[in-house]
């Protein structure tokens, strides 16, 4: 950005979002605010959607030392929990929770990068530049879902022993050490579509394009799209559910399942849980 | 289905156009390109010389087939030895036809864990091997023991199905096994059981329903007089599940109908296996649902195409003509005995025994360790193939595989190949219109034109059937009979009173991705954490807490766990969603060979299981090993994916809803 | 070098933005440097075959976008195959025995892919979109294809092999992704290219 533009544009960078006219069809480079929604009811816990994201975006494969280090790399992670008031066994089942970054529209990681290389795109995801990244990990500390992780390690050098390296994907970007990366909601797969689309003078389709952990969901449990478009299946999804980008805290019906994890802290996350549900008569 | 970028395949889809999968894939699929560019593949054929197995020539290697198994060699049929994994499709009509011509009849299909007690239980009450289950139209699954969504016929499949049963209407799923599987994490309802005894409390169940009018006046007298010895206190005593809870479950059943009572691998693998899953079925019967949820599956029109699932009865004939010197020579393809096996039954000396061992792999496994020639052989992606799976959703699916790049090793060949010349060995002149496995496929696939109404050219056909992966077969819908007669239900109505040196209960579990260890060698794999442990490189003993905390163990405290037939030693991991007379060792782990990701991490809990039998069908009853627990004094860290707190310490991350509260009907 | 480096950064920043026609600007001749002061030209890279752009493009007035055929449709330009190569030159009998077209059916005969070296590399972490240059510039704003290409890859159509005359690098990049364009050949209005870190670094 020059300066020029910095001082032309000041209120817009002053501007707090996320701000109602910040996403419109209308506005030309605002016509995509992807988002999700993700059914907790449905998710089974299977773990298809991290081994597709290892396969989608190069993630290194860290070893037993390293894991129980905590310098694992799942961009997507599964969480298990317990209920609290559980007796001597979990009889409602276990919880899980698919965890994965959550693209914030107030990003808590946005705000105290010291280089500015992680930010927010036109299109409403929490971009991270690796090339500008001088790892400091603040971001990773700021960051409330703890989904940014840390290169604490040289992996291209000794996560793929030849020939796994002809399985990595050209689109993504192989990271090397004292980096942090997090999800991308498999950005090159979206600017794959816009660009097509683009060419095509329309706007990218509903279902044209999904991450690939929603692509390899057994049960559907991920819904992904365009949030701007209101015809698109995941912002009627969360209409439906009373959740709107814009509100900090949901006014919403008991009965309405819809919420955004943390939601207290004001990140304005850009991804839509759908309540857990259990008989408890069963 | 697959992405490729400059001749490489990156990553793997599903086929949309599958009736089975409906374009989603499991993470097992998704690690097939993991097994292509695997480290440790085997890249050439190797022979063994004195203790070692060193790099052949494939002209060396295929003289040596010759010589030894070819015409001349004047082997005989009995002399020779097939064994195969699951297999299906073409390649298994090839395999056949190779027996054939050397007149042998010793095709061993063996499956660790394969479904033949379900299988035989089926067939003896519906006359079919699996009949079709509709999730979708169930608002009730009492799941003994089955964990569909995590193992057995199709994950992925049954997934879709499950996620339909919990759209509005959402149904009910209640789980009964004595160790919580990816199933029973998503129950509404997990009800832990001693194992074995699941059969006896769908028994207790059944007397409680028969208790209301509707159902005593539509079932037979002798299934009345059965049901009616297991009254709530035997049943309760027997299977340590609480009366209450017992005459619940009957309520539920009573009240939501449709219902579907299904049955897995933790009731099957028993010495009354087969009689436990009847006695559940028995509640499909009751409560009306055959005809309804439970109903059968298409009829193949192509039975040479149907799959072989395996039994340990075809190993147990393989091992004792082995053991006896009956083989000259044997052919190990798709398993791996040598891992798989319990050490009681000697599998790898008999193997030894044999003259001439040839095994057809990927990379080099404990088996192929032990053979004198070890062929490599194209991975999925580099070869054609067709295959029909075993549970059939919809008409009959006939799947094509077909290679995604060239093959990534030179010195590789597709098994199609190999059996095909191996075919010519003996019957040159009916084969020679195919010069490879790609033109026999070709032909064969062909000849199904007529049973799919194709009226465009066989070339057309041909290409057709490739772009789309799949040929849909309607097929007419398969009868399924009702025999429900009491005199197969023999279980009993007196508490097992456990053996004091072995007070534990083993549950070997399959793990949704490592199934019997096959795909252990996979970075992927391994470091994707076990859903309900978060564990990852590793094997562990899950035990709960309750108990440990009687015998003073912590997480991470190292075990013995021995049977009668051996022991090993694992680490503790606490887990609530156990039976507290209960202890379960993952299979899959505690590779000896196979790789750098797999050898060495984690035990074999295939090794310590003792020697019990299914009784109806001699398949080895895998959950009926007894073990002892005991402490070593040493102690490691268990390095898993959950933190030190496994509750959501009051924080809104994952919310439950009651499900009368939800109003599901109105989402979109 | 650094303080030369830096200084030219900072001219790119203050002046980059002033809006107004867009000059054509010419590779150049071989030597020369982009007029922002960037150090263009790139290695001489010696080709399997000489390949003589501008036989093609210039004498004949091919359309750079016969041969690479990605540019308007994909995100790599891509270098031709062989078969397109043969495609023509089995008609053309006037050129058949010229040294280059013999080396060129050599390798045709012997059913191998021609070892093209890359000229214009940018690095592994780097996505640049051919489509949406070609699109925006081309079809939208209906400019001659030389001069199109040109913006990135200079005069090729007076070159016989291909060389790098421009930088290539991010700064050069930015630049011209800060000048405002018109967006169609009819409509006056601007925009300029699109400044996140996402568009291009992946």
């Amino acid at each position: 950005m020059s300066i020029t533009n910095l001082l032309n544009n000041w209120s817009f960078y002053r501007q707090k979002r996320p701000y109602q006219g910040q996403y419109d069809l209308n506005r030309q480079y605002s016509e995509y605010k992807w988002a999700m929604a993700l059914d907790l009811d449905i998710c089974t816990g299977c773990n298809a959607c991290t081994t597709a994201c290892y396969a989608e975006n190069n993630l290194p494969v860290v070893g037993k030392k390293r894991f129980n280090q905590g310098h694992v790399m799942h961009w997507i992670r599964i969480e298990r929990y317990w209920d609290e008031n559980m007796g001597e066994f979990p009889e409602q089942g276990a919880s899980f929770l698919p965890m994965m970054c959550q693209q914030c529209e107030e990003a808590p990681c946005e705000t105290v990068c010291p280089v500015g290389a992680t930010s927010h795109t036109n299109d409403g995801l929490n971009s991270q530049n690796y090339h500008r990244c001088v790892g400091s990990r603040y971001c990773s500390v700021n960051c409330p879902y703890k989904v940014r992780y840390f290169n604490f390690w040289n992996y291209p050098s000794t996560a793929w022993p030849a020939p796994l390296p002809d399985q990595l994907n050209p689109d993504v970007t192989v990271r090397t050490k004292g980096i942090m990366e997090k999800c991308t909601f498999c950005v090159q797969r979206l600017n794959e579509a816009k660009s097509r689309a683009r060419t095509e003078y329309r706007l990218v389709r509903d279902g044209e394009v999904v991450p690939a952990c929603v692509q390899a969901c057994p049960t559907s449990a991920i819904t992904f799209g365009n949030i701007v478009d209101p015809k698109s299946k995941v912002a009627m999804m969360w209409k439906n559910q009373q959740v709107d980008l814009y509100k900090d805290m949901q006014e919403k019906d008991n009965s309405v399942r819809g919420y955004r994890i943390l939601e207290d802290l004001r990140p304005f996350p850009s991804v839509m849980y759908l309540e857990r549900v259990r008989d408890m008569e069963a | 289905m697959g992405r490729v970028r400059e001749g490489r395949v990156l990553k793997m889809e599903g086929n949309p156009e599958s009736k089975i999968s409906g374009g989603k894939i499991c993470g097992l699929g998704q690690a097939a390109v993991q097994v292509q560019y695997n480290p440790d593949r085997l890249t050439q054929p190797m022979m063994r010389v004195g203790d070692s197995l060193q790099p052949v020539s494939w002209d060396k290697a295929m003289a040596l087939l010759e010589e030894k198994t070819g015409p001349k060699s004047g082997i005989n049929g009995n002399e020779f030895a097939f064994m195969t994994g699951a297999m299906s499709g073409h390649l298994k009509v090839l395999v056949q036809n190779y027996l054939d011509s050397l007149g042998s009849k010793n095709h061993f299909v063996y499956e660790a864990l394969s479904p033949a007690v379900s299988f035989a239980a089926n067939k003896q009450i519906y006359g079919v091997d699996m009949p079709r289950l509709h999730f979708d139209k169930a608002k009730l699954i009492l799941s003994f023991g089955s964990d569909f969504l995590g193992t057995g016929a199709s994950p992925v499949h049954f997934a879709k199905e499950y996620a339909k049963f919990r759209k509005a209407p959402r149904g009910t799923l209640i789980q009964i096994e004595p160790k919580m599987t990816m199933t029973g994490a998503n129950a509404d309802r997990w009800i832990p059981i001693i194992p074995g005894t699941e059969g006896v409390l769908a028994l207790g169940v059944a007397n409680q329903l028969l208790k209301h009018d509707d159902f005593s006046k539509t079932v037979p007298a002798d299934i009345v007089n059965l049901v009616g010895k297991y009254d709530l206190d035997t049943v309760s005593s027997i299977t340590s599940v609480r009366s209450d809870l017992i005459g619940h479950l009957a309520g539920l059943l009573w009240e939501k109908s449709p219902s579907l009572v299904i049955s897995g691998a933790s009731v099957e693998g028993h010495v009354h296996g087969v009689q436990n899953a009847a006695a559940i079925q028995i509640l499909n019967r009751i409560l009306g649902n055959v005809g309804k949820t439970v109903d059968g599956q298409a009829q193949s029109p192509f039975p040479q195409l149907a799959p072989a699932t395996g039994s340990f009865a075809s190993l147990k004939a393989m091992n004792d003509g082995m053991g006896a010197g009956t083989y000259k020579a044997v052919f190990i393809y798709g398993a791996n005995p040598v891992f798989t096996t319990p050490s009681f039954m000697g599998f790898r000396d008999n193997l030894r025994k044999v003259p001439f061992k040839v095994a057809f792999v990927n990379a080099v496994d404990e088996t192929a360790e032990e053979c004198d020639l070890v062929l490599p052989i194209y991975t999925a992606v580099e070869d054609f193939g067709s295959h029909v799976a075993w549970y059939q959703p919809e008409g009959v699916e006939i799947t094509m595989q077909q290679p995604l790049m060239d093959k990534l090793y030179s010195d590789t060949r597709s098994m199609g190949d190999i059996m095909l010349d191996l075919v010519k060995q003996r019957r040159a002149d009916e084969y020679k219109a195919w010069p490879n496995f790609f033109s026999y496929l070709k032909t064969a696939v062909t000849n199904i034109k007529p049973a799919v109404k194709y009226t465009d050219t066989d070339e057309h056909f041909w290409y057709d059937t490739l772009s789309h992966g799949v040929i849909h077969v309607d097929a007419p819908q398969q009868q399924i009979a009702e025999n429900f007669s009491t005199e197969m239900l023999d279980l009993p109505t007196t508490v097992n009173s456990p053996d004091p040196k072995f007070p534990f209960y083993l549950i070997p579990s399959e793990r949704h991705y490592f199934r019997d260890g096959r795909h252990a060698n996979c970075g992927w794999l391994q470091e994707s954490p076990d859903p309900l442990t978060t564990v990852v490189w590793d094997s562990w003993a899950e035990i709960h807490p309750k108990t440990a905390a009687s015998m003073g163990i912590h997480e991470g405290d190292y075990l013995e766990v021995s049977s009668q037939n051996g022991t090993i030693k694992v680490k503790a991991y606490l887990f609530p969603g156990i039976h507290p007379d209960a202890i379960s060792i993952p299979l899959g782990q505690g590779h000896e060979s196979l790789g750098r990701f797999a050898k060495g991490v984690g035990v074999n809990p295939f090794k310590i299981l003792n020697p019990v039998f299914e009784k109806n069908t001699g398949e080895l009853a895998m959950f009926g090993t007894r073990v002892s627990v005991k402490r070593t004094g040493q102690s490691e860290i268990v390095v898993k994916d959950e933190g030190p707190v496994s509750t959501q310490m009051g924080r809104k991350l994952v919310v439950t809803l009651p499900a009368d509260v939800a109003q599901l009907s109105k989402e979109i | 070098m650094i303080h030369r480096l830096l200084a030219t950064l900072c001219f790119a920043f203050l002046f980059g933005t002033a809006a107004g026609a867009e000059p054509f600007v010419q590779g150049g001749p071989i030597g020369s440097q982009t007029p922002d002061g960037y150090n263009a030209l790139g290695p001489v890279v010696k080709q399997p075959i000489e390949f003589p752009h501008y036989r093609h493009a210039r004498d004949m007035g091919i359309n750079c976008m016969y041969c690479h055929t990605g540019a308007r449709r994909g995100y790599v330009s891509v270098i031709p195959r062989i078969d397109k190569c043969i495609g023509c030159h089995q008609n053309i009998e006037s050129v058949r025995n010229k040294p280059r077209i013999k080396k060129l059916f050599e390798y045709w005969d012997k059913k191998q892919p021609i070892p093209w070296k890359k000229v214009n590399d940018l690095p592994d972490y780097v996505r640049f979109n051919h489509e949406r240059h070609i699109q925006r510039f081309y079809f939208r704003q209906n400019r001659p294809v030389r001069e199109v290409c040109g913006y990135c890859h200079g005069d090729v159509a007076n070159m016989t092999v291909d060389r790098r005359v421009k930088a290539l690098s991010m700064g050069w990049c930015i630049s011209c992704h800060q000048k405002d364009h018109k967006e169609s050949d009819t409509n006056m209005k601007t925009s300029h290219g699109p400044g996140e870190c996402w568009q291009c670094h992946k």
